[in-house]
């Protein structure tokens, strides 16, 4: 359906793609698997065509469909607006605009009603669906999911991977991004694996754990020690979907608490000041010794004077948690602190706050990822809708909350 | 150096432009060289206005760094003078901190409108320049006017700038300024954070910055910058207040900024640019008959390449 | 008082239709995404390619083309650098006024025969760009914005311009619409209402338009009602100066841009723009 050959692709100094040869079968659901910058998704930008390549040719048989990890939809709009912005309409009457599309969905096969509705309106799940029928309803020959369950429930995964069967019943050549390792195991006919830019494996079958060695060459982590719970006081962990009202909350606490240490979930556009030193920026709070700090923090940077936006993420990571704790802050913020990162950043992540929360600090945790939140946290609350469940200890927790994320109570 | 190749591309750029009215570009390049740089009277003439320019590219410089859109620098020029004319029975010192004061409240009016009304100050400080360009009239033909009521004009102000030979002591003044400004930028924490606000003001809100207020002060200044600008320009050049007094130097002041990449040390080199630029136009009219708007449609010129070379942004 | 308020409408009204004309062109620009600062030049220029091309062919016809045609290459030049090379939209914008006010200020004083101190215009003419400004207009754009599937891209190029295949052309259309409108309104300016080119002629209305569309929330119904009041508080000017009360003539010129900035307040609370408006990327 779809042949990639030799395909290079650099950004800068970055080598994201590095001569890759991949074929994309119809009937068949592909899992390509990987850590966070290891070119899957930059490759499969480019076999939809939206970026080219530097090198490599490939062939394609039909139109690809992508279904993209950051939802390109506009808010203002309704679902059948939204739908409208694909199709080759001329004059629309809002009353024909809303058969069309109802028509369009049904012919999908997805369940998404209301047409009339403004995106803004609709749950995460119901706006990852119309990404789908977006993408489905031109028929194409590949279809492209980029991390489609990382906003969704159980249900809704589930409700996802029936789809993606059907259409690849249907002889859809199916490509599915994705660094949960259970799901692909769950749903994957081939799984190739992806590491810095090249296809390290390709395979029908495999365990968990061999899959998590290939992905990042290193054995798999032990449970992230939830026996090494400390008597301390003061982790309390927000947990949900991405999408529920997390941004909201966490604007709403650096508001009310802007001597708190802070560590926002978007870490390159809300965390660091790219155009600064990292010196400039670890002294934005208060006169700071920068060469200490980063020797503290073992920050891997050229210099205190390297600009911040050169920084890979996990060190970027650090600048933040480096200016904010070190001041020793009573209460502390932490949204997503961990995305992104590869392991070794994470267990670093980790530490600094636990040693943080030992000091005295309360620490507001606002993650989707349920491990971290029950290595970490004394107490977990759900947030769903932008409201919040009661606070439970991680063992009740742990019963409860597939329920509470999606909205059961 | 692409600001050197982006001013010398906007020189060559103008020059060629004499072509489209059957003039000649080495006649027209000449005459400008000549007109700024060729002589004693030349040289001074671009060194005094370059005074002028000097402050309010170092207005427009700290504003945009800020991360404002103040370019409302000719009206702050204007209400400068004025209020510097009006104290200058009180001496120098007085007028010159009059200037700084009014060009400083003249600015606050947009702060307060963008914080409480979220009005875009892009916008009302432009209209906060026609308002007081009509202030002015009405000062110069009312209030203010000479004794005799003869022509639109004030008496002469109580107090001058002394002078420096040709040039006045504005050109200290401004120096001084420039310098400040380097210093507040690069070796406060307040300019630390004000940069800051500049570069991402999301993030500075994360770093606790408060950005409002970093606004309230990047407009404040920026307004007394161009405010003091005026007052310099009464009291060390025109020694009083007439209808056309305001020739545009806040605009321009946006060119100079550009140049200098809103660097304040750099604003220094581009001011005596576009001073020199500015006074051998006025050569152009007086030799070849060619309208002195000439320079105006170089700042441009000079702006536009900076835009395509891709490099006004600030640098560090 | 509403005697007086009676009396300035039609005059009002006949006087902001540049304005008028402005703020619809921009209200279109604006909501395909881009901020165009440059519309008070674009505007300027109008005003004197119009009177250059009906100086010389002695047709009002081909003064509003002429008035277009000016208005188009400014469009070009602002478009190549906001669109093309995704250069700040209020640093290119500032730049193109500065251009025009240079070039025009230039060509008036290189040029002679540029006032003619009546109105090229017949007043059926007059009349007739009016009713089209002030009804046609507002009809055309408020069909093809929102009832037609380009209207849709459109202004989905203002709130999220990835969802929106072939975007930059949506945006170039809306600029030739602009150009169009602004085009007409500044030939309407020199050729009618002022009889001739002035320096600096369109003394602001172009920013004055910008603050109209927000005001009328990047709406055309807005965008009319905006004007109107507007175009009476400005007119009120004249009529307060025939009256003879108080206010000294230089502070009433001043009226119109304290009415503006009186309107910009208006905008108390959290104004919906466009998403996209004034973003590169």
């Amino acid at each position: 359906m779809l042949t990639l050959r030799g395909i290079t692709k650099r950004f800068g100094d970055n080598l994201a793609v590095d001569n890759v040869t991949l074929e994309l079968r119809g009937g068949e659901i592909l899992a390509l698997v990987g850590e966070n910058g290891a070119g899957k998704t930059t490759l499969m930008r480019i076999a939809a065509g939206e970026l080219t390549p530097d090198a490599g040719t490939f062939e394609r048989a039909g139109e690809v469909g992508f279904v993209h990890q950051h939802f390109l939809l506009v808010s203002d709009f309704t679902i059948a607006e939204n739908l409208a912005l694909q199709r080759s309409w001329s004059f629309a009457s809002l009353r024909t605009l809303e058969g069309e599309a109802e028509a369009i969905i049904a012919a999908t096969g997805i369940e998404l009603h209301g047409p009339s509705r403004r995106v803004e309106e609709l749950s995460v799940g119901e706006k990852s669906k119309l990404e789908l029928i977006k993408a489905i309803a031109e028929k194409p020959r590949v279809l492209i999911l980029d991390e489609p369950t990382s906003v969704l429930t159980p249900t809704e995964s589930a409700e996802l991977f029936a789809v993606m069967r059907r259409v690849a019943s249907e002889g859809t050549a199916v490509v599915f991004i994705s660094h949960k390792l259970p799901e692909v195991l769950e749903i994957a006919d081939r799984i190739v694996v992806m590491r810095r830019g090249r296809v390290v494996l390709e395979t029908k079958s495999m365990t968990a754990e061999d899959l998590a060695q290939a992905m990042t060459d290193r054995p798999s982590p032990a449970a992230a020690g939830e026996g090494a719970r400390r008597a301390g006081e003061g982790i309390l962990a927000i947990v949900g979907v991405a999408g529920n009202g997390q941004s909201q909350l966490a604007e709403r606490f650096r508001d009310d608490h802007p001597d708190a240490g802070l560590v926002p979930e978007d870490r390159t556009r809300d965390g660091i000041i790219a155009e600064m030193s990292i010196a400039e920026n670890l002294a934005l709070r208060s006169k700071t010794n920068a060469e200490a700090l980063i020797k503290l923090f073992s920050i891997k940077a050229t210099s205190a004077n390297q600009k911040a936006g050169a920084l890979s993420g996990g060190n970027q990571q650090k600048v933040i948690l480096a200016r904010e704790l070190s001041r020793k802050p009573r209460m502390i913020l932490a949204a997503e602190p961990t995305r992104g990162l590869d392991i070794e950043a994470t267990a670093f992540v980790h530490a600094q706050l636990r040693a943080a929360a030992d000091d005295g600090a309360s620490i507001l945790l606002i993650t989707s990822d349920l491990d971290e939140a029950f290595a970490l946290a004394d107490e977990i609350q759900v947030i769903y809708r932008g409201k919040l469940s009661e606070r439970m200890p991680p063992a009740v927790a742990r019963e409860r909350v597939g329920a509470l994320m999606a909205g059961l109570r | 150096m692409r600001q050197v190749a982006a001013a010398i591309a906007a020189i060559l750029l103008l020059s060629l432009s004499a072509l489209l009215f059957g003039r000649s570009p080495l006649e027209l390049l000449s005459i400008l060289i000549n007109g700024s740089v060729g002589s004693r009277f030349a040289i001074d003439g671009t060194l005094l206005k370059s005074v002028p320019l000097l402050l309010t590219g170092l207005s427009v410089a700290l504003a945009f760094r800020a991360g404002v859109w103040n370019i409302g620098g000719e009206g702050q020029f204007i209400v400068g003078a004025i209020a510097a004319i009006i104290a200058s029975p009180f001496g120098l010192v007085a007028s010159l901190l009059a200037s700084m004061l009014a060009g400083a409240l003249w600015a606050s009016i947009a702060t307060a409108m963008r914080l409480w009304r979220n009005a875009p100050e892009v916008l009302t400080t432009i209209l906060l320049n026609f308002t007081a360009i009509h202030l002015l009239g009405w000062c110069v033909n009312g209030p203010l006017q000479e004794r005799g009521a003869q022509y639109p004009q004030t008496d002469t102000a109580a107090a001058a700038l002394p002078q420096l030979g040709e040039v006045h002591a504005g050109l200290l003044i401004a120096i001084a300024a420039s310098i400040a400004a380097w210093f507040l930028l690069y070796r406060t924490a307040e300019g630390l954070r004000l940069r800051a606000a500049g570069f991402n003001a999301r993030a500075a809100k994360w770093a606790g910055i408060d950005v409002d207020r970093q606004l309230v002060r990047a407009m404040a200044m920026s307004g007394a910058l161009a405010g003091l600008a005026g007052g310099i320009e009464l009291l060390g050049v025109t020694h009083r207040l007439f209808e056309r007094f305001a020739v545009g130097y806040g605009y321009s002041g946006i060119a100079v900024a550009l140049l200098a990449q809103l660097h304040p040390l750099a604003t220094i080199a581009s001011s005596i640019f576009f001073g020199a630029l500015s006074t051998g136009a006025g050569e152009l009219q007086r030799t070849a008959n060619i309208s002195s708007n000439v320079a105006i449609f170089g700042q441009a010129v000079v702006i536009l390449v900076l835009i395509l070379f891709g490099s006004w942004r600030a640098r560090d | 008082m509403i005697d007086v308020i009676v009396h300035a409408l039609p005059i009002a009204i006949v006087a902001s239709t540049p304005l008028l004309l402005a703020v619809e062109g921009e209200l279109v620009v604006q909501r395909s995404g881009i901020i165009n600062l440059g519309i008070e030049g674009m505007m300027l220029t109008a005003a004197m390619t119009a009177v250059l091309a009906q100086q010389s062919t002695h047709s009002v016809l081909a003064g509003f083309a002429g008035g277009i045609a000016g208005a188009l290459l400014v469009a070009a030049l602002f478009g190549l650098f906001a669109i093309r090379y995704r250069a700040d939209q209020i640093v290119t914008g500032t730049a193109i006024n500065l251009l025009a006010l240079g070039l025009t200020g230039f060509i008036y004083k290189a040029v002679s025969g540029l006032f003619f101190g009546t109105s090229a215009l017949s007043e059926v003419a007059q009349y007739a760009v009016v009713l089209i400004a002030w009804i046609a207009v507002p009809i055309a754009l408020a069909v093809l914005l929102w009832m037609t599937s380009f209207g849709l891209r459109l202004r989905a190029s203002g709130e999220n311009p990835e969802a929106v295949p072939h975007m930059q052309r949506y945006r170039w259309s809306a600029l030739a619409i602009e150009a169009l409108l602004a085009g007409t309104g500044g030939a309407y300016l020199s050729l009618a209402l002022s009889s001739g080119f002035a320096e600096n002629m369109t003394a602001g209305r172009g920013f004055i338009a910008l603050s109209i569309v927000i005001f009328g929330r990047w709406k055309v119904r807005g965008a009319i009602i905006g004007t109107a009041l507007f175009g009476v508080a400005a007119a009120l000017q004249y009529t307060l100066q025939a009256m003879n009360i108080g206010l000294p003539f230089h502070l009433l010129l001043a009226v119109p841009y304290v009415v503006t900035l009186l309107i910009l307040c208006g905008i108390a609370g959290r104004v919906r723009a466009p998403e996209a408006l004034g973003r590169r990327d």
